[in-house]
């Protein structure tokens, strides 16, 4: 049993490593990637200390924009997974983590202009012991500031010093060394010589100073941070199991853009309610659907076989679209029947409740908090399961109907149990694993549904969440949201292949 | 069994001795044709076939009979001009070509040679099909941005449009021509002759359409033109931002404030409008097509990918399956419906028509039918049929497609009515969430103007666009029992 299931956990890694390929590559595959949005935001000019700009470099420093894809997905994949490679990342006292600095862009074409690239400087390791926590976050940011800018500066400089080196080589005739799309092909001009004596040349060797002196800064800056960095002012991300080496971490999830907070902050809340609502609607799900397959195979061929049946092919194919506006308008909407609430899971004086429902000063009765819960759980609860129960009920009903033709059912009848015995105490158990084993489909038809239901009742769980951030743009909670939802349909599927394993022994042997 | 040899009438009651001598015994039909008729036995299966024949007669001719064109103008001078057929575009005319060829052919003629006529119909219309949504998409770069050099000549020359769609239909007819399918390659010739024909004539005739439609019609009838209209006189991208969400059948007149030379003014809406002010009928009837060709495509896209790689994965076990496998495992690990929600929303606007709709729905949902036509070929593999295909030596795509594929298809094809069914659900979810194609009417999409941002909710808007949706999903649903009933008797679910 306990190698059974520790096969299916080490079966997990490598299909959860897959699901998180799978969704970045979907996300990274959109046109200019995942900077793609807030470059499309940006509109006009980029300055150093505009939002944007920000924005940008920190998709950059953490997805590394210019890398093919396969790259962004490993640093992406590194981030986020628990078990972290390398220094050990750090953590601000306001729970953003930090790393070390990636260097800066090296200046193309170096030997044009330059005698040789200046390296990274070596700086004095500033005195921080005696500093108090407030004024490191201070240095922190000052320092972030100052490489933020002067990466952003190196950047621009070398790319006005690619567009001057297209014109330069469209002066010469040298077309061969430019892209389609204007860029330059900088290895081309690798093996060949400036021609000093042109007056292109003059602007371009103007340009190249510039950048050069932008990348010095630049490496100053870097190397101010990464010194700053290395001291270790803040306390280390996780736990170091080897140190330098190994280190186990919470996810970095990183930063959702529109509000600005850690996504690690945004998930758990919506995770709760939207679990919370499946978890209230499975149990309604199969106390409905197992009695009434069990009476349609009892008296299967009678009318209620066949209208129930029928009642639930209308169900499956109703779908949770229609039922959550239907009920919405009809149900929820004062001007129709106005019997449910219309928004949220909480009425707006919720906190001021008290827990269970009694009657309050002047002989009121008022609701508790719970069954507010409850009342506003109904609607969105109800549109959750009745797809379940078309499933489940046939499955029941096929699943114990095939067990009525099985020899052992007619050695119990021949022996003289009774009738509701051979159901319940026979039949009955040997049908109910196939009921686990479609707990499989019920689950992520379920997960997929409370998106829909959840933004047509406002409901803050994660299918909002998802919707919010794809309404944003914002990919960090998009990615986030995703890897977490199957991460919760493979713990689901998980628990099932448990249960199936503890019903029928033969699994686990096979 | 020989077949009677006497012409004696069949006795009420059949003897063994009879049945013996070859009386009374009805001729076999073949495998198919026995569950196509035991699926015509069951009432809502009918019911259900019916429906979606309702729904793909809107489908074809909706551009027909909901359009903001008037059929015929006729200017004070005498000129007549039909703007409603100058504004089709080419796949509907070829929509057009297929609704009236099809029961042409079903009832014209023999009804022995019916199957046959039929297959090379369908043959030829299914190259003419792709023919023309290729010349459609290049047209439609004629209209973008950047159009590519090497087509301008034909946007303004006259044969322009049998050019290209001449070309690109000989081109797909030529590969289809090519591949080795059961007809004689005569037939297929003809087959391909008739694409041509029928591909180079829609794209013709819809080449000149304009790429933004305009409706001032009005202005003319106002200066003496006669204009006679379709029967529902609108189209569904025709808004009025004034009439947004007014409810079904009030007239419209002096009490909305209309001005006399309002398009809608003397008119009502009979379904309503949306919160655009589109009228609700007109795009509920252009929505049917949406929902066909998507349920269609995508079922088909979703057959090619899960048929060959369960196919692959069948067949070889061992080391591709266990890779392969996890791949299959990856897609049902995440709830299918958020990675299309995602791939829907990373896609830029101008990406989102139905074609990539299509393919990125069958990209996602393709996972069932892997899993049915692998554990097939997991079992297939061991008979002796297949053995002796290999050891006589038959190439791998012959063992494969021809030998293994058809024993193995039946659990498939009855899948396929059901995910059609959900692929229908699935887009109705998506433009609900505005993730759907853009301008393209969608049911999905007026009921996401069903409950407004006050909370105000107008009925019409959700109970229409929800009882076509209910009733297509239904049919299909009804259909697919219907087929697993009859084909897989032995199923380990119990039948009625």
């Amino acid at each position: 049993m306990t190698t059974y299931l520790l096969r299916r956990l080490l079966l997990m890694i490598p299909t959860l490593i897959g699901i998180t390929f799978l969704v970045f590559m979907i996300v990274a595959s959109a046109p200019g990637g995942i900077g793609a949005a807030v470059l499309a935001q940006a509109g006009g000019a980029m300055t150093a200390n505009s939002g944007v700009a920000q924005q940008r470099a920190y998709l950059e420093d953490r997805y590394g924009l210019s890398d093919p894809v396969i790259f962004q997905y490993f640093r992406w994949l590194g981030r986020i997974s628990p078990v972290k490679l390398g220094s050990q990342a750090q953590q601000l006292p306001s729970g953003e983590v930090i790393r070390t600095p990636r260097p800066i862009p090296q200046p193309p074409l170096a030997t044009w202009y330059s005698q040789g690239l200046p390296t990274l400087p070596k700086v004095e390791a500033a005195a921080i012991k005696d500093l108090s926590e407030e004024d490191r976050v201070r240095m922190y940011r000052r320092l972030e500031r100052q490489y933020i800018e002067g990466r952003f500066n190196t950047v621009a400089r070398i790319t006005e010093f690619r567009s001057q080196l297209t014109v330069y080589a469209r002066e010469r005739g040298l077309e061969a060394g430019v892209n389609p799309d204007g860029t330059p092909i900088v290895e081309f001009f690798q093996n060949l010589q400036p021609d000093r004596s042109s007056t292109e040349w003059v602007v371009l060797e103007a340009k190249g100073k510039a950048v050069l002196e932008a990348y010095t800064a630049g490496l100053a800056a870097q190397a101010e941070l990464a010194g700053f960095f290395d001291q270790r002012p803040f306390e280390g991300y996780g736990v170091a199991l080897l140190p330098g080496v190994l280190s186990i971490a919470w996810p970095d999830f990183g930063t959702a853009f529109s509000s600005g907070r850690p996504v690690m902050d945004l998930i758990p809340p919506a995770m709760a309610t939207t679990l919370t609502l499946n978890l209230v609607a499975i149990p309604i799900i199969y106390m409905v659907a197992i009695p009434s397959g069990i009476l349609a195979a009892v008296r299967r061929g009678s009318l209620f076989d066949v209208g129930i049946g029928s009642v639930y092919i209308a169900l499956y194919s109703f779908p949770v679209v229609l039922a959550g506006v239907l009920a919405i308008g009809f149900l929820a909407n004062q001007q129709y029947l106005g019997w449910f609430p219309v928004a949220g899971l909480h009425a707006n004086e919720a906190s001021q409740m008290r827990f269970l429902p009694a009657y309050g000063e002047g002989g009121q009765w008022e609701r508790g908090w719970l069954v507010d819960m409850l009342w506003h759980m109904g609607l969105p609860v109800m549109c959750l399961v009745y797809t379940g129960f078309a499933v489940l009920s046939k499955q029941t009903r096929a699943a114990m109907l095939e067990n009525f033709n099985a020899d052992y059912v007619r050695t119990a009848k021949a022996k003289g149990v009774s009738n509701k015995d051979v159901i319940f105490k026979h039949v009955f158990r040997n049908s109910l694993i196939p009921l686990i084993t479609i707990f499989v489909t019920v689950f992520p038809g379920m997960l997929a549904g409370s998106v829909v239901v959840e933004r047509i009742f406002t409901i803050p769980g994660m299918g909002s969440l998802m919707i919010e951030a794809i309404n944003n743009r914002d990919f960090e909670v998009i990615l986030a949201n995703t890897v977490m939802i199957a991460v919760v349909n493979l713990v689901a599927l998980l628990v099932a292949d448990i249960l199936y394993a503890l019903a029928d022994p033969r699994v686990a042997y096979s | 069994m020989p077949p009677s040899s006497t012409n004696q009438p069949v006795p009420a009651v059949v003897t063994g001795v009879q049945l013996m001598q070859g009386i009374g015994h009805a001729p076999a039909k073949g495998f198919w044709a026995d569950a196509w008729s035991s699926v015509l036995k069951r009432p809502g299966a009918v019911a259900g076939l019916c429906w979606i024949t309702v729904v793909a007669f809107f489908a074809i001719f909706s551009p027909v009979l909901a359009s903001g064109h008037p059929i015929m103008l006729t200017t004070p001078e005498g000129r007549t001009t039909w703007p409603m057929l100058a504004a089709l575009t080419a796949v509907d005319w070829y929509l057009l070509a297929v609704g009236l060829s099809v029961p042409a052919a079903y009832f014209a003629g023999p009804a022995a040679g019916r199957a046959a006529r039929i297959r090379w119909l369908l043959g030829g219309l299914v190259v003419a099909g792709i023919s023309v949504v290729i010349a459609s998409l290049l047209r439609g770069s004629l209209d973008s941005r950047t159009p590519p050099a090497w087509l301008l000549p034909t946007r303004n020359s006259e044969v322009g449009g049998l050019m290209v769609g001449g070309a690109v239909a000989v081109l797909v007819g030529g590969v289809f021509a090519a591949l080795p399918f059961a007809s004689k390659l005569v037939r297929r010739l003809t087959a391909v002759v008739f694409a041509v024909v029928v591909a180079a004539g829609a794209v013709h005739l819809g080449w000149d359409r304009p790429s933004i439609e305009r409706f001032d019609y009005v202005r003319q009838e106002a200066a003496g033109a006669k204009a006679s209209y379709s029967v529902v006189p609108f189209s569904p991208s025709q808004r009025f931002s004034e009439l947004s969400r007014v409810a079904p059948g009030t007239q419209l007149g002096p009490s909305q404030n209309l001005p006399a030379e309002h398009p809608a003014h003397d008119r009502s809406f009979v379904l309503g409008t949306d919160a655009f002010g589109a009228d609700v009928l007109s795009q509920m009837l252009h929505a049917c097509r949406l929902s066909i060709s998507i349920g269609l495509v995508s079922t088909g896209i979703a057959l090619l990918i899960g048929v060959t790689l369960g196919a692959i994965m069948g067949y070889f076990g061992g080391w591709v399956d266990l890779l392969l496998y996890r791949v299959v495992e990856i897609f049902m690990a995440v709830p299918v419906l958020f990675l299309l929600i995602v791939a829907a929303a990373v896609l830029p606007p101008e990406l989102r028509t139905t074609y990539t709709m299509m393919a990125i729905i069958g990209c996602f949902t393709w996972t069932g039918m892997a899993r049915f036509t692998r554990a097939e070929f997991l079992k297939l593999r061991n008979q002796d049929f297949v053995q002796s295909a290999r050891s006589v030596g038959l190439p791998l795509r012959s063992v494969l497609f021809k030998h293994m594929l058809p024993n193995g298809v039946a659990p498939v094809l009855v899948d396929t009515s059901f995910a059609i069914a959900s692929a229908i659900t699935v887009e109705a979810v998506l433009s609900y969430l505005n993730l759907g194609p853009i301008d393209q009417a969608s049911w999905g999409k007026l009921l996401a103007s069903a409950v407004s941002s006050e909370g105000e909710f107008k009925w019409w808007l959700a109970v229409f666009p929800g009882i076509a949706i209910f009733l297509t999903v239904l049919s299909y649903n009804l259909v697919g029992e219907a087929l697993r009933d009859a084909i897989d008797p032995k199923l380990k679910k119990a039948r009625v």
